[in-house]
């Protein structure tokens, strides 16, 4: 706990010095979350270069707007609302387009994201079938069903760990109205995955 | 409720229960019923062991865009912290004129300064030569930036300054303009700057059908020591990966690139335009001896089931011939 308000303490110091100008504070502030970003794009977005589109208008609204941030939510709530929007956006048009890249650019180079686990042979063991290309193809097909909505509730939740009440705040809405988002987006990945589950 | 509803009420309930994001009172109703029912103890394990597999599909990113992601938002940042230079001679002159410079005071000086601008700009329409704004059908602007080069303090007091001079220009116009497809596929190559090769790659891409252009992409492909750039180039090349020039800078890809995503994805192009059905023959063959080769000596796992995989859909030996 007094780790934590330890933390916090030395962010809001950050913050002002980054509000003052100081760009060494600015650059320590986008290195303690540029990672998460990175990843909830990448993972939302499925293209390397959408991402590092979403990554750098992130931060740069980050940089212009930061005098205007108050303390008034903490600040991973206030860069999680301008990231969370940038992909929504991509999303959104991605799904007027009917485009949804597969590549991911990995540690291994791009790879297709659901080929990123290893195909094993199946032989009829439950366990490996969970691990099959089967379940990915399946993922993959309902991950593409969902609604941008239900896809960012999904990823907040089970990839970035982030609590209901927390990924309300960021996306503006209640924790009811995120848990109903997450209990769709749950209930399709079920209907897809009915012979596993 | 009969207890095949329940059932059918828990089970609904097992994401958000494993999630932790049940109620306290929706939490012991799951509870109760998992006590009293071992069909949906087992259905919940299965539901786990599924939760576990998603967590599989998770990907990180490379370090290599990371790495890259902050190199470019430093730099614009960079951009976006310089001061607009206003120190030249017009800049002062018009800042003068319209209240920006020390005599902001001096209202009066605005209208006087309007008059005077419209003046000069019909002064100078009259006397610079047609075309001296353009390169054919493309419009550009100047800008001068100097850099003081050295000084010397000369005898009689004064100082003498040796500037450096760099007259930049903004152009514009069509990709298929000529002249803007020189400068393009000139900054491709640019050693100093590996963002702006990758951007510029990446506009040539919309004009691979151009062999010049094509060109440029393969020479990038070929050449470019920074991965993201080849990426690029490769993407711009993939609609014409059955072309000679092509197949053979993909096979250099294949048997000589350092990033194995960029092997992969030889590849997969390679093999799209292989034959089936019959024995290779001419390049195709050579694009199979490639395959054979990469298998004796790739280290990456993942690579090397993809040109296994592509050797056996051409029914060739993953081993050497």
């Amino acid at each position: 706990m007094a780790q934590k308000i330890a933390g916090q303490v030395e962010e809001t110091a950050l913050i002002r010095a980054a509000q003052g100008g100081d760009p060494a504070a600015f650059e320590q502030l986008v290195r303690a979350y540029d990672q998460s970003v990175l990843r909830l794009a990448m993972n939302l977005l499925r293209s390397p270069e959408d991402a590092q589109d979403v990554y750098q208008d992130a931060f740069l609204r980050v940089y212009k707007n930061l005098d205007k941030f108050r303390f008034d939510c903490s600040f991973h709530t206030w860069l999680y609302r301008i990231v969370t929007n940038l992909c929504l956006d991509h999303m959104r048009k991605r799904k007027v387009r009917k485009e949804e890249p597969t590549i991911v650019a990995t540690a291994e180079g791009p790879l297709d994201r659901m080929d990123a686990v290893p195909e094993e042979r199946v032989d009829g063991d439950p366990q490996r079938f969970l691990f099959s290309g089967e379940l990915r193809k399946r993922v993959k097909e309902v991950l593409a069903e969902m609604t941008p909505r239900e896809r960012m509730v999904f990823e907040l939740r089970h990839y970035q760990g982030l609590r209901l009440r927390r990924i309300g705040e960021i996306l503006g809405t209640t924790e009811e109205a995120a848990k109903n988002c997450l209990f769709r987006a749950t209930q399709k990945m079920r209907a897809a995955l009915g012979d596993f589950v | 409720m009969s207890a095949e509803n329940n059932c059918v009420a828990v089970k609904d309930s097992f994401a958000l229960y494993l999630y932790g994001e049940l109620s306290f009172d929706e939490e012991e109703r799951v509870e109760s019923h998992l006590d009293a029912c071992a069909g949906c103890r087992k259905a919940l394990e299965r539901r786990r062991e599924v939760q576990v597999a998603l967590d599989n599909i998770a990907i990180e990113p490379a370090p290599s865009l990371l790495r890259s992601c902050r190199e470019e938002l430093h730099m614009r940042l960079a951009e976006e912290r310089q001061p607009v230079a206003r120190h030249g001679w017009w800049e002062q002159f018009t800042d003068m004129l319209t209240g920006r410079s020390g005599f902001g005071h001096s209202g009066w000086l605005k209208p006087a300064g309007a008059l005077t601008l419209v003046a000069l700009g019909f002064g100078i329409a009259r006397m610079v030569p047609v075309g001296a704004f353009g390169i054919g059908g493309a419009a550009e602007m100047g800008v001068m930036a100097s850099r003081v080069r050295y000084v010397e303090p000369a005898s009689d007091g004064r100082v003498q300054i040796v500037l450096d001079e760099t007259r930049q220009r903004i152009v514009s116009g069509p990709l298929d303009d000529q002249k803007i497809r020189v400068l393009l596929i000139s900054a491709a190559k640019d050693p100093s700057d590996p963002g702006l090769r990758a951007e510029t790659v990446g506009i040539l891409n919309t004009s691979a059908q151009s062999s010049e252009v094509r060109d440029a992409l393969v020479f990038a492909l070929r050449h470019d020591l920074n991965a993201g750039v080849r990426f690029k180039a490769m993407e711009g090349l993939k609609p014409f990966a059955q072309q000679p020039e092509v197949r053979a800078a993909m096979t250099q890809v294949l048997l000589s690139d350092a990033n194995p995503g960029l092997r992969q994805q030889a590849i997969d192009l390679l093999t799209k335009g292989l034959s089936r059905d019959s024995a290779p023959q001419g390049y195709d063959r050579q694009v199979i001896f490639a395959m054979q080769e990469l298998m004796q000596r790739e280290n990456n796992t993942y690579v090397r089931e993809r040109c296994k995989t592509a050797l056996e859909s051409v029914k060739a030996s993953t081993e050497t011939y």
